[in-house]
């Protein structure tokens, strides 16, 4: 395997062009042992690995340093935030990397003082954001790196990605295509589903970013499922709404993640959890009429900012939380009437 | 006011669904965007919208709608057609712009109620 590496110079960084590795290969190296998953896993992870680009994983908050910062604030600036290295970046252009090596030499050196700019790492291995994640494993089988920057196509800095970012997401995703495997094979898994537990009943859709042929399949197949439980017919409508427009929500606005219904005995709780962007400001995406959509979204009927303020409307209890660059999740609960009480023996009449 | 008369009155064409349904209309709601169809809770609507998408359909059926209507004879797509039979929606295609699609059920409604 060649993979071909230029010194930055001005600043070039080299996006690795590496032959074609065998998918073989990549399962070989991955540390998760698709074969014990069964014949279909292996299928799974490298459909996993196809479909999922960089910028899915990546860390899009990314702590920089300038190029004029000394090495010692390069030193805080590791120690403070308890990472092993600090992309060298100004307006977006990266330049270069300090890892803890560069500070340990220039501890040793006696130039802790001097600029970042002169001390460090020119030489990078970079990822861009549009690549498959099967690219990223390459990268971090290939090299002793524990992490990459990632660029946008206008080699602009737009995230940095860890072998850790990779592993949650994989695992995370694994969960979800397991559990849809089992259901589809296994008509005793499916059943299970059903009966769990007595008082008990969860299942959660997979849905994809952008996907609007399929969104709305989950809400409907949860209408359908609360419809033959006989709840009562207005919850039943509140509860369809408020899946239907987190389902929306998740296919337009983010980079996919799962609707989850859990039914409990006094409960019905639709859960929205997707993998980032994130949203920066909860109160205001929460607003009527506010949406960061586009015409497109738009002209499928959705995108008017009301996703999330209606899901609130409709539910007894609603919460939010998100984190920028990671993940949204969103929980709806639905009261359920409480059924009559029996009466205690004995009990006054 | 049934699908059938529906049909009738906007001089459209039963599409998908069951023209035979004999559920009435209780509200028109006419809208092109489905969030706004969502806050409504009025019963057995007719949702008349110029979105001709799947979404149109699976927005009627989560609030339970008893028809939509696709104004100004907009073409179909065959996998909306589809959802609308996989979920039991009638679907309505009528040559009427929304406007008058309108009018007409208003007057519709007026000469029932007059009886």
């Amino acid at each position: 395997m060649s993979f071909t590496e230029k010194a930055m110079g001005e600043y070039t960084p080299v996006i690795l062009q590496g032959q074609q590795t065998s998918d073989d290969e990549i399962l070989a190296k991955t540390p998760l042992d698709a074969k014990a998953l069964g014949g279909d896993s292996s299928e799974i992870i490298m459909e996993l690995l196809q479909r999922f680009k960089v910028r899915d994983v990546m860390k899009r908050q990314v702590i920089s340093i300038s190029r004029k910062a000394t090495m010692r604030d390069a030193q805080k600036l590791l120690r403070d935030n308890r990472i092993s290295g600090v992309p060298v970046s100004e307006n977006g252009r990266l330049y270069g990397i300090v890892s803890v090596n560069d500070i340990i030499t220039g501890l040793d050196g006696g130039w802790m003082d001097e600029p970042c700019e002169d001390h460090m790492a020119k030489n990078l291995v970079v990822l861009e954001a549009g690549m498959p994640l099967s690219f990223a494993l390459r990268y971090f089988n290939n090299y002793t790196y524990g992490r990459f920057p990632v660029l946008d196509s206008d080699r602009r800095l737009v995230g940095i990605i860890s072998q850790r970012d990779v592993m949650r997401a994989l695992l995370y995703e694994l969960s979800v295509e397991i559990r849809k495997l089992e259901m589809k094979t296994s008509p005793k898994a499916a059943q299970a589903e059903h009966v769990t537990k007595e008082n008990f009943f969860r299942k959660e859709w997979a849905v994809v970013h952008n996907d609007l042929s399929r969104a709305g399949h989950a809400a409907n197949a949860i209408k359908g499922i609360l419809r033959e439980r006989k709840i009562d017919r207005s919850i039943v409508r509140r509860v369809a709404v408020a899946a239907y427009e987190l389902e929306i929500n998740i296919c337009i606005h983010s980079h996919g993640g799962v609707l989850v219904l859990l039914i409990t005995e006094d409960t019905v709780r639709i859960t929205a959890k997707d993998r980032g962007p994130g949203i920066p400001d909860i109160e205001w995406a929460c607003r009527d009429g506010t949406s960061t959509a586009n015409d497109w979204i738009r002209s499928m009927g959705f995108g008017a900012g009301m996703g999330l303020s209606n899901s609130k409307r409709v539910s007894d209890k609603f919460e939010i939380e998100s984190e920028v660059g990671r993940f949204t999740i969103v929980q709806c609960i639905f009261d359920l009437p409480k059924a009559a009480a029996p009466q205690q023996e004995g009990a006054a009449s | 006011m049934t699908i059938t008369d529906v049909v009738k009155i906007l001089g459209g064409k039963l599409i998908a669904g069951d023209g035979n349904s004999p559920r009435v209309v209780g509200a028109v709601v006419a809208n092109d965007l489905m969030s706004d169809v969502l806050l409504n809770d009025a019963d057995d609507i007719l949702l008349l919208t110029s979105l001709a998408s799947d979404q149109a359909i699976r927005t009627a059926h989560i609030v339970g709608a008893m028809g939509v209507v696709i104004h100004n004879a907009k073409p179909l797509s065959e996998t909306m057609i589809k959802v609308a039979n996989d979920l039991s929606i009638p679907l309505v295609s009528s040559p009427l712009s929304k406007y008058d699609a309108c009018v007409k059920l208003h007057d519709a409604f007026l000469a029932e109620e007059r009886g």
